[in-house]
């Protein structure tokens, strides 16, 4: 158990950048979760953490030790890659033995850990199977074995969950949620899907082209995004945003006016930018409700029935669609005007940079 | 969609006939003559009588046919193991190179395998040349700083020539060793490296069992090649003491085409074709077996 920092970690392939200055603290025990987009960088840096790609900057610390510099055996990491990776010409048990047996472990506790790891992973009866008699969900399975016997000090995750069909995916992830909490070993998650990032997660970074975007729990990161990008790719369907036509100052809150609506918001003014900036405002489809008192009004483009929801696509008078919400049971139909009412305590100002301004 | 049966056959029978007709004129044909001919005392050409398994009598109790049998054996123990050992590390040196440089690398030690064994001969016999030689200098160390004649140093006939065939042959057995090594997972050496696992243990318990099958195909496909030696022998032994270093294609010449003797030839080649099938059959089954344990 071990806390891992990294201090303005950078990683470039001859004249590409592929991570620039990326620093956090990982404490001992957390779930990270490294999300973003294909390309922003987040299965390199697990690399670079596992020791497989060399660190061009910067320092990567576990526990009291400086690794950047170590080979990946002496890290005190085991990876759990995309595609498994295990010794095809190998029964699982000698998939799992491997790594002790390399270090010289006595044979009795090489035997002890692969039995135990392997009835909490219920992979007793596979253990002189090879890899291609398995199942992808018991490949899987075998490849955190594999992590587990060695006991380190962090478990490193390349989109372990990406080859699973949807049902396993979903079983998977939560039998992974409830290992971690058994044995409370420090993991990172590497992941382009949302929803792995928010349920699997104690604190998730988000990251895109080269860099960290935000470092938050995930309510936090769906709340409370620190940028546009964060809002726009966290959060599934994708928050809505308009351009701001103009603001407005309501007892020290924001009147804002986007959509040709005029939309009272609880963001402070003192801290709102101004208009000008290129502002746009920012709203998910769940605080954007169905009502015959709504401010903003539009047509109904499409209906989406999720059947615990309903996702009404309005089209607003400038052309503009956006996407509200309504219950399970709408009786809505596409082409009926409609109404839509914001919760004004959930809404976000971006500005050019695609800084983030929140209500509070 | 469904089709006419008898269509499909028709068609099927169109696509494999003329691979069937050739292969059966050319190689069916010919084998089951052989083999009626080496029961007979027929010449190189023309018929014989019959003479029951008298020729396999006589040539298996034939000194020069035991000669040839032990030489070639000698030859196959000189090349077939060192070849694939020696393609495998060259193989396994040039995967760790990267683009063109890899390319260019394996070419030259590709170039070899397509030159006619005339120009290998001439090349070789140019280099080992006992006066003008480039080898001999090297070789010079070893014999109390005097030259030697690789070729006609009767104990040194045969590994010089099977080092000449080395390099000459390595070529391909480097591409089928790249082709495997290519198929092997770059993770799954970063799994064995964070695995405690080092180059050589890498290389033990990774690399040699998943590069198995090649290696089974590269010593089979070489045994079936070094028991079928004659070229390059022949060529170098030529003007020396032929007998002291024949081999077994060399001795069916020599029946053949050198005594007029058709029928005893025939049996000769039947023994080898005989030893060639029951070893390349035995070594590929003893392989996989290994391979699958």
């Amino acid at each position: 158990m071990a806390d891992i920092v990294l201090r303005d970690v950078s990683k470039s392939y001859g004249a590409v950048q592929v991570l620039d200055s990326v620093s956090m603290h990982i404490r001992s025990g957390e779930f990270i979760v490294f999300l973003g987009p294909s390309g922003c960088g987040k299965s390199t840096l697990l690399r670079m953490i596992a020791g497989l790609e060399a660190v061009n900057a910067g320092e990567i610390h576990i526990g009291d030790r400086r690794v950047d510099q170590l080979p990946p055996n002496q890290r005190g990491v085991a990876m759990v890659f995309q595609n498994y990776a295990l010794y095809p010409h190998m029964t699982v048990r000698q998939n799992m033995s491997f790594g002790l047996e390399n270090v010289g472990t006595d044979k009795g506790e090489i035997a002890k850990r692969v039995d135990e790891a392997a009835r909490m992973l219920e992979i007793g009866q596979l253990l002189d199977r090879r890899p291609a008699q398995l199942s992808g969900g018991q490949r899987q399975r075998v490849a955190i074995g594999r992590a587990i016997v060695r006991e380190p000090d962090a478990f490193l995750l390349d989109e372990p969950l990406s080859n699973l069909d949807a049902g396993l995916r979903v079983r998977t992830r939560v039998e992974l949620a409830q290992l971690h909490q058994r044995i409370g070993t420090t993991m990172i998650f590497v992941t382009h899907d949302q929803t792995e990032a928010m349920t699997l997660a104690s604190r998730i970074v988000v990251m895109n082209n080269r860099k960290v975007e935000q470092i938050g729990t995930p309510m936090e990161v769906y709340s409370k995004p620190a940028s546009r990008f964060v809002a726009a790719f966290v959060g599934s369907p994708s928050m809505n945003f308009l351009p701001v036509t103009a603001l407005a100052d309501v007892g020290g809150r924001v009147v804002v006016t986007a959509g040709g609506s005029t939309i009272p918001t609880t963001i402070a003014t003192s801290v709102a930018p101004t208009v000008g900036q290129g502002l746009t405002f920012g709203v998910r489809p769940e605080s954007l409700r169905v009502a015959a008192d709504g401010e903003i009004s539009g047509t109904i483009a499409l209906v989406e029935r999720l059947g615990d929801r309903t996702l009404i696509h309005t089209k607003l008078s400038d052309g503009t669609v956006i996407v509200g919400d309504d219950i399970g049971k709408s009786t809505l139909e596409a082409g009926a005007p409609v109404r839509l009412k914001i919760d004004g305590s959930a809404v976000h100002l971006f500005d050019a940079q695609g800084v983030a301004y929140h209500a509070d | 969609m469904l089709r006419d049966k008898r269509q499909e056959y028709l068609v099927a029978l169109l696509l494999v006939g003329p691979f069937v007709l050739i292969y059966g004129a050319l190689f069916v044909w010919p084998t089951i003559q052989m083999a009626m001919l080496s029961f007979t005392k027929a010449p190189l050409i023309g018929t014989g009588d019959w003479v029951g398994w008298d020729n396999y009598v006589k040539i298996l109790s034939h000194k020069l046919f035991h000669q040839a049998f032990w030489n070639t054996a000698y030859f196959v123990l000189l090349t077939v193991i060192p070849n694939t050992l020696i393609s495998l590390v060259i193989a396994m040196a040039v995967n760790r190179l990267k683009g063109p440089v890899q390319g260019f690398v394996l070419a030259c030690f590709f170039l070899p395998y397509i030159l006619p064994v005339s120009v290998v001969f001439l090349t070789w016999n140019w280099i080992i040349d006992v006066q003008y030689g480039l080898v001999q200098g090297f070789v010079a160390l070893f014999n109390g700083g005097q030259p030697i004649s690789l070729t006609r140093t009767i104990p040194l006939f045969m590994p010089t020539v099977a080092f000449v065939t080395i390099w000459w042959t390595m070529g391909f057995n480097i591409l089928l060793f790249i082709a495997g090594l290519r198929n092997i997972s770059p993770e799954i050496y970063e799994a064995a490296s964070l695995d405690s696992a080092g180059r050589w243990r890498q290389f033990q318990r990774i690399t040699w069992p998943l590069i198995w099958p090649v290696t089974a195909l590269v010593l089979t496909i070489q045994l079936i090649a070094q028991l079928k030696i004659f070229d390059q022998v022949y060529l170098f032994s030529i003007g020396g003491r032929q007998d002291a270093t024949i081999t077994l294609v060399q001795y069916v010449y020599k029946l053949a085409f050198q005594q007029n003797k058709g029928g005893e030839a025939a049996t000769a080649a039947m023994l080898l074709f005989g030893m060639i099938i029951i070893l390349s059959v035995l070594q590929y089954q003893l392989l996989r077996a290994r391979g699958e344990k």
